[in-house]
């Protein structure tokens, strides 16, 4: 390794080696590496590609749990663990209507470590969806989807990117529904491809292109694959680069205030770096700002710190997921019947909040219904992806409240979303654990219905 | 800094854990530890060479033209090795009966046992789980329905096969079971295999029923579609109040018979290869057939359409009563005015007794249905006459022609 040629020539020698603490370093297991210079830092990082997506120091702000809670990164990290396990998964699955079913029974009871892929592969898909949202989450209400008064700044691009990328995530997992091709495959798909036939006007057409035809059969499930396993993470790797290249270009929005009162403290001296000269760039952008700061007392070097962490969240998401899979398995219905209707009948767990809109807003009076499909299926869910659009140009609070969790300034529309992120889940819990046959409300202290065995 | 590098070895210890415990998970499955018992069984019964032929890891049959994998053999290791008719389970011979017209390389396992051939593990393999709606029919089940026989409702699955076939070698229940349903008429009513009449449901594929459409309310017992059957054949109208289906007095290991016949009916995948040459569709004899188009299209079909026949034969038009609980209607003509005092027309404008609540509650004529009536059984007695003066007229040649001998029938003497 680099490293051990950059050693102090005097480490080598007797008297350095008698120096050196005997005994047990945690340093030397956890990580072997610890750059001697800011020099061999610096090098370090530009010469590794997987260094370079860090800056060479980072701010004690920006690793902080309490402010990002790593969501990105454990989002990030299934993406990649959901790549690993399905292209495994591809292996042994077989897109076809006559043996989908049967290969993924093989998986699960013949194949090694296949019913642990499996598990893994759902376990993971369900948590990447809920990590999205609550990473989006985060980022409204730290206020983040705005600049900080920094140089080339232009943080809604990525709030877009990432609005994008959520939309895309739940379509990933929507495509992923299917291919099982057992009963809950079937008619998950069935409800969710029904809530999209609601778009007035194109609803049908909407609906067939989704199918590749007018019912669920072999076109809707090579489709789904192909939009599965290809298309949908070539995407959403696409974006997924962009979204982190914004990142290094924008700046963690907790730096910019660091950034901001530093600079506020203009009689402070400041490193001579003076990459604004001559104009030739006007203002300085964020990671200039950023390494203006007093860097003893708020940063520490990328490598190792922000690595090491990235390895630990990584971990222990790895660690949560596996031990997930191992404890709850992935279930497999009987094999889909379009004869055979389950009831109730129920979209995947993440647009259940849609299906329960749709199943209130359908009021029926006497032989008179109102079809709640639009309201609930349509309108209510591009509003609100239109408001997410929009918000960076709503939101009037000053720069001092970017970055910043729960900012006064902010609590208006602070309010109406969590208000409105309780409701979806709210929703969706009501929707997944308290509906019952014929959609009836199932209190949790009233027992679930079961149907008598046939024999 | 510290506490980060701490975290870091607790996360990877961590990570190492949860591996190790779905590699512990993977790497022991049921199935090495039976093949190592029936190593030492064979072993011990039939010698060590025997033993070394013991196979290790996943066995499986591959029944390719149904598309369907059997790895039962993994821990039922003893199927077909003979010697073992002795041995525990899983490890006993199979019996050499069903498999000289059953290959077990050729049919699998499942097609005729049930259960669930892909899984490897047994509470999976069995299919006694959520999700699997074909389960082992196991000698526990017929434990649990008390009936005598340990592998009866294997017959159900017999009959997926061998549904068109009236006698088949082993199915003594379901044999019974379909002589009975020829007795009783139930094709009266009820379509079966497309033939029969329409005032009932439609048998054909009743196995299908989910439980969520059948009414478990009235059930007294154990609440399970057998169950339900059993008990509605027994007294239909204490399960379903307005039903019209009469009470044919089965008894209760008839009435099961009847109930696993009806349950194996449903729709299958099995390939054509595999299935019985003889009996690929439900033919009637001559004579059943005859006696359906008289029952349907004859000149008595109005007492089918109408239910009439449910209670009452009306024999010289050919229409015959499961039951038999009310007169045969082809004497009415007569019958009426000797034990009422009335004209026909008159009894069935103005019926008295049992008449007259069927006629207001369950069977509701108008005007002209109550002259159509009466005019077609007038023409039943005159026909009944008919029959009997030929009747006579034969028997009496009968006797002329044919001197009686000292074996004659008993039923002869009778008669006379």
């Amino acid at each position: 390794m680099k490293s051990r040629t950059l050693k102090n020539p005097e480490d080598l020698t007797e008297a350095g080696a008698a120096r050196k603490p005997a005994g047990f370093r945690l340093a030397d297991w956890s990580w072997s590496w610890s750059p001697r210079s800011e020099r061999e830092a610096g090098d370090a990082v530009v010469t590794n590609f997987l260094l370079h997506w860090f800056p060479n120091k980072i701010s004690l702000a920006s690793l902080s749990v309490k402010y990002s809670f790593w969501l990105g990164t454990i989002t990030a990290f299934l993406f990649f663990y959901l790549v690993f396990t399905g292209v495994i998964l591809m292996f042994h699955y077989i897109p076809s209507v006559e043996r989908a079913y049967a290969s993924i029974k093989d998986i699960e009871f013949a194949i090694s470590y296949g019913a642990f892929l499996r598990a893994s592969h759902r376990i993971a898909a369900h948590m990447m969806v809920a990590m999205v949202f609550l990473h989006m989450v985060r980022v409204f209400l730290t206020g983040s989807y705005r600049n900080g008064g920094l140089a080339r700044q232009f943080r809604p691009l990525n709030w877009w990117i990432g609005l994008v990328l959520l939309v895309l995530t739940l379509f990933l997992s929507f495509t992923g529904y299917l291919l099982p091709w057992d009963q809950l495959a079937y008619w998950a798909i069935t409800v969710g491809t029904n809530i999209a036939q609601a778009v007035p006007g194109y609803g049908d057409e909407i609906r067939f292109f989704l199918l590749g035809g007018n019912e669920i059969n072999q076109n809707t499930l090579i489709r789904f694959y192909v939009l599965h396993c290809m298309f949908l993470p070539l995407i959403v790797t696409g974006l997924f680069l962009w979204h982190m290249w914004r990142i290094r270009k924008d700046g963690m929005a907790c730096d910019d205030r660091l950034a901001l009162e530093e600079r506020a403290q203009e009689s402070r001296p400041t490193p001579s770096k003076t990459y604004s000269l001559l104009g030739v760039t006007a203002g300085r952008t964020a990671t200039v700002e950023a390494s203006l700061v007093d860097e003893d007392k708020h940063k520490v070097r990328a490598v190792p710190a922000v690595v090491r962490r990235i390895t630990i969240v990584c971990l222990l998401t790895f660690a949560l997921t596996s031990a997930l899979a191992v404890w709850l398995g992935s279930p497999l219905e009987e094999a889909a019947n379009p004869m055979v209707t389950p009831n109730p009948a129920k979209a995947p767990w993440y647009f259940l909040w849609l299906q329960e809109l749709v199943a209130i807003t359908t009021i029926r009076l006497g032989g008179f219904t109102i079809n709640g499909g639009f309201l609930g299926g349509v309108l209510i869910p591009s509003a609100m992806l239109l408001w997410g659009f929009l918000t960076p140009f709503i939101d009037k609070s000053s720069r001092s409240a970017v970055g910043v969790w729960f900012s006064r300034e902010r609590r208006l529309q602070n309010t109406i979303f969590i208000i409105v992120c309780l409701a979806v889940i709210a929703l969706t819990y009501l929707g997944t654990y308290m509906r019952g046959p014929y959609w009836t409300v199932i209190w949790p202290w009233q027992a679930w219905p079961e149907f008598p065995p046939q024999l | 800094m510290k506490r980060d590098q701490l975290m870091l070895l607790v996360s990877g210890v961590l990570s190492l854990l949860a591996l190790g415990w779905a590699t512990q998970r993977n790497a022991s499955p049921g199935y090495l530890e039976y093949q190592a018992e029936f190593r030492i069984l064979v072993e011990e019964q039939l010698g060590p060479e025997k033993a070394a032929a013991v196979p290790a890891g996943v066995q499986q049959i591959w029944v390719e033209p149904a598309s369907r994998v059997d790895r039962c053999i993994s821990c039922h290791l003893g199927v077909t090795w003979a010697g073992l008719d002795d041995a525990p389970e899983p490890f006993r011979s199979h019996p050499t009966g069903p498999l000289e017209n059953h290959p077990i390389e050729k049919f699998g396992c499942t097609l005729c046992h049930g259960g669930q051939g892909s899984a490897t593990g047994l509470k999976d393999a069995h299919g006694w789980i959520k999700h699997w709606e074909d389960p082992l029919l196991d000698s526990q089940l017929a434990e649990d329905y008390k009936i005598p026989e340990p592998y009866a409702f294997m017959e159900m699955k017999c009959n997926t096969c061998h549904r068109f076939d009236r006698e088949v070698e082993g199915m003594s229940r379901l044999n019974l079971a379909k002589q009975i349903v020829n007795e009783k008429g139930c094709r009266a009513c009820h379509t079966i295999n497309s033939r029969g009449g329409t005032i009932g449901p439609d048998l054909t594929d009743i196995g299908d029923k989910h439980p969520e459409q059948y009414d478990f309310e009235r059930l007294t017992n154990f609440p399970s579609v057998f169950n339900w059957q059993v008990g509605h054949l027994q007294d239909p109208k204490a399960y379903t109040s307005d039903s019209i289906m009469p009470n044919f007095g089965l008894k209760t290991d008839e009435a099961q018979a009847v109930t696993m016949l009806m349950l194996s009916w449903r729709k299958h995948d099995v390939p054509l290869e595999l299935l019985p040459i003889t009996g690929l569709k439900d033919e009637p004899t001559e004579a059943e057939a005859a006696r359906e188009k008289m029952m349907l299209e004859g000149d008595g079909r109005f007492f089918v359409e109408n239910t009439c026949f449910i209670c009452h034969d009306v024999s010289s038009l050919g229409i015959f009563s499961a039951t038999k609980i009310g007169p045969d209607l082809a004497q009415a003509a007569e019958d009426v005015p000797r034990r009422f005092g009335r004209t026909l027309e008159d009894f069935l404008a103005n019926p008295s007794g049992t008449m007259a609540v069927v006629l207001s509650k369950q069977i509701i004529l108008t005007d002209e249905d109550k002259a159509e009536a009466a005019r077609l059984m007038h023409l039943a007695y005159e026909k009944f006459k008919q029959q009997k003066a030929d009747a006579e007229k034969e028997t009496d040649a009968a006797t002329s022609t044919v001197p009686a001998s000292d074996g004659e029938p008993a039923s002869q003497t009778h008669e006379n």
